[in-house]
Parts: structure tokens; sequence; C-alpha cells
């Protein structure tokens, strides 16, 4: 190995359980045993949880999961978000900025990148490592901001997460802002559904994002079970929600909480 | 959900808190009466724009308002003046949806008592309704 070590520490990898071996970060490189891993041939990166350990899963020709001790774990895990494969811009974020439509209180605007990898974007500063999958993302926009005292165009980035609606803002020159509004656009619409929704469909979606229960969403709509069942059938199978008790109950995914906020936009633009 | 209603209309007594919800859309209207009557509340009126809500105001003088902010006619914001030109002590919650937090903080300023974010989640807008009726 000519490259220059970085670090070399024991870890374990999963693979049909757990494996003892060891582990070396070079300036390009992630050695996991004998395996060894170029970083920029890495597409994409996750913080997990298995069997209680706080592990890192690699996207790179399938998965790949390690651990590590969790005081090194954080550390490895932002060098490799810094350097996995991704298109990369100079930014300043605020994320988050809202959660469910409430101000975050104590966070700041950060000097940092925002990173767009095959599966999510990224928004990295040395204190913090935010990724946010496609498929939780929900919106972006152009709206102004007073940052620093100044009013300015910021692009307003909303995406799903444990059920709410959480925005972040990105700050950067004009031109940048516009090229990365439509990249982002771009990737949200690679994960909308196809097929468009019925009138009574979106308002289903609306009402059990609401909570409410079956008995409730079949007297609002004026509906009968039977036929419930069957819109409830052709959310399931868009993607847009998922069974949770038998005599059908269901709960959003990420898609559909976004499309619920999207259906509220629109509705609020036309009155 | 009825045995929670009887429950709450015991612990009020018979005078329970009276809502006027206002919303142009009938299906949010629906939701919001159906997520207010789960809390076991009674809805006054329901108004599909800011004139018809200011009218309905002086007639039922509902504890609580929930107003949306853009209607035709007359808006959340131009409603909420005249409510609280009529009843200073006014209770009233702007429903709005992300990104409308300059007109929430507008309405704040002219008085309005809390928000709920539209899409609606219903123990939010449970616990909001609550917080402003000085039940939690």
């Amino acid at each position: 190995m000519s490259e220059k070590k970085l670090l070399k520490t024991e870890a374990e990898i999963y693979e049909n359980g757990w494996k003892k071996i060891d582990l070396v970060l070079t300036e390009q490189s992630l050695y996991l045993g004998s395996m060894k891993i170029l970083l920029r041939e890495i597409e994409d990166l996750e913080l997990v949880t298995i069997d209680n350990l706080k592990c890192i899963k690699i996207k790179k020709d399938g998965e790949i999961i390690f651990t590590i001790p969790e005081k090194l774990l954080n550390k490895i895990y932002r060098f490799l978000a810094y350097n996995l494969r991704s298109d990369r811009f100079a930014v300043y974020f605020l994320s988050p900025a809202t959660v469910g439509g409430v101000v975050v209180k104590d966070v700041q605007w950060e000097k940092g990148y925002l990173s767009i990898t095959d599966g999510g974007i990224w928004f990295l500063s040395p204190k913090k490592q935010v990724r946010i999958s496609l498929e939780n993302l929900g919106s972006v926009d152009r709206d102004v901001r007073t940052v620093g005292g100044k009013q300015r165009v910021v692009l307003v980035v909303s995406h799903v997460e444990n059920s709410e609606v959480v925005t972040s803002f990105i700050l950067c020159p004009e031109t940048t802002l516009e090229m990365l509004g439509e990249y982002i656009q771009r990737l949200i619409d690679s994960q909308k559904p196809q097929a468009e929704l019925t009138e009574i469909e979106k308002q289903i979606l609306t009402l059990i994002y609401s909570g409410l229960d079956s008995a409730s969403v079949e007297s609002i709509i004026g509906i009968s079970s039977d036929e419930l069942n069957e819109y409830y059938d052709n959310l399931v199978n868009q993607g847009l929600a998922r069974v949770v008790r038998i005599r059908k109950e269901l709960e959003l995914t990420p898609k559909g909480v976004s499309l619920v906020s999207d259906i509220q936009k629109s509705q609020n633009i036309v009155g | 959900m009825l045995v929670i209603f009887r429950n709450l209309k015991i612990l009020w007594g018979e005078k329970m808190p009276k809502v006027l919800i206002v919303d142009d859309t009938a299906f949010m209207r629906k939701l919001l009466r159906n997520i207010l009557f789960s809390a076991g509340l009674d809805v006054a009126g329901e108004a599909e724009n800011g004139k018809e809500a200011v009218e309905l105001f002086k007639q039922h003088k509902p504890d609580l308002v929930t107003m949306d902010i853009i209607m035709p006619e007359m808006n959340g914001i131009e409603a909420l003046k005249k409510i609280k030109s009529i009843e200073p002590n006014a209770k009233v919650i702007m429903c709005t949806a992300v990104g409308q937090e300059q007109m929430v903080k507008a309405a704040i300023k002219l008085g309005a008592k809390g928000y709920i974010i539209k899409p609606f989640q219903a123990p939010k807008v449970i616990e909001e309704v609550k917080k402003v009726l000085g039940l939690i």
C-alpha cells in the first residue's frame, strides 16, 4: 500500500453475522480486511443501527455494512461523506430551518457544501453531515429571506422526516442557485408517482395524513367501506401508503406525505 | 368517538367551547369539524370567506375561530382585523400552509392567538386549540 495511511483500527463487517477485520483509511481508499474501496466509487452512505450497534452502510455495487468504536465512527463517516462520489457545490445552508412549519430555534447558517449523490442530497459542514434520501425530498422553491440583516434569495428545500415536513435553506450566488434549484427539482420529479391522483384520492391522502381512521374517512368523503378499500389499494400500489392494520388502516410513506404537502400548496395558490 | 364527546360534556358541563370554522374549501371545513368533534368541541358555524366569518362571529360569539388565510372576497387577515374590532378579546387561530410565515407574523401582530399548519395533523390541531382555549 503506497498511499498515505490516515487511520488503522479494528472493525467489524456484517456478512451474515459480524466478522472482525482491520480497517485502514487512506486519502483515496478504505480497506475493510482484504477489500479495497476507492472513495470516489462510493455511491452513497448512511448511518444505520444493526444489533443495537451504530454502523456505516456504504452503497457501492450493493451494500457494505461495518462498525467501529463510536468515537471513530463519526469521524470516518464525516470523512467518507466529504469524499464519496457526488456533485458538490459550495453553499451556505440552514438545516433544519422549520419542522412541521415551526421555525427551529438555535440553528445557524453554516458554510459548507450541498453534495448530491445517486441516493440523496447532503448538507455538509465540519459540524454537520445531514443526508436526505431522494424519496424523502418534497419540494424546492425560491424565496426571499433575511440573512445577516439583508434580503437574499434562497432555495427552500422541503423533505419528510418522521412524518413531518422539514425545510432547509440554501444560499449561494444567484446563477448557482438557479442551476441548483433546477437540479433538485429534476431529482424530485424523478421520484414522483407517474399516475395522476383523482380529487377523491388526494382528499383521502390528506385525511390519512391528518390521522383520521377509516370510518371518519368514509363519512367525510361519503363513500362505502368497499369503495374506500379500493382507493386504499390504489394508494398502496402507487407506493404512497402502506397497510398498518387489517381492516385496512394506512399510514403514509414519505412519498405520500410530501404529496399531501404539495396538494396543500397548490390549493393555497388557487385560493 | 361519541363516548369521548359525552365524557367531555360531563367534564365541561353544558357549556362546551364553541368554534367557528372559516375555510373556503368544504373539504377542509369537514376535516376540521371532524377533528374538533373528536376532541369534544362544539362547532358553532362554518364560513367560506372572511365576510361570512365576520357575520357569523357577530351572530354566534364563538369561543374560538379557526381562520384560513387565503380566501376569496375577504381574506383571513382582513376578517381577523374586523373580528378584533368587534371583540378585542376574540380568540382566533390562523390556518396556514408551510411557507406563509410572513402572513402568520402579520396575523399574530394583529392579535391572532396561534396558528395551525396545513396539512393538518389532528393531535397538533387539538393541542393548539386547547392551548388557546386555556384547557391545557
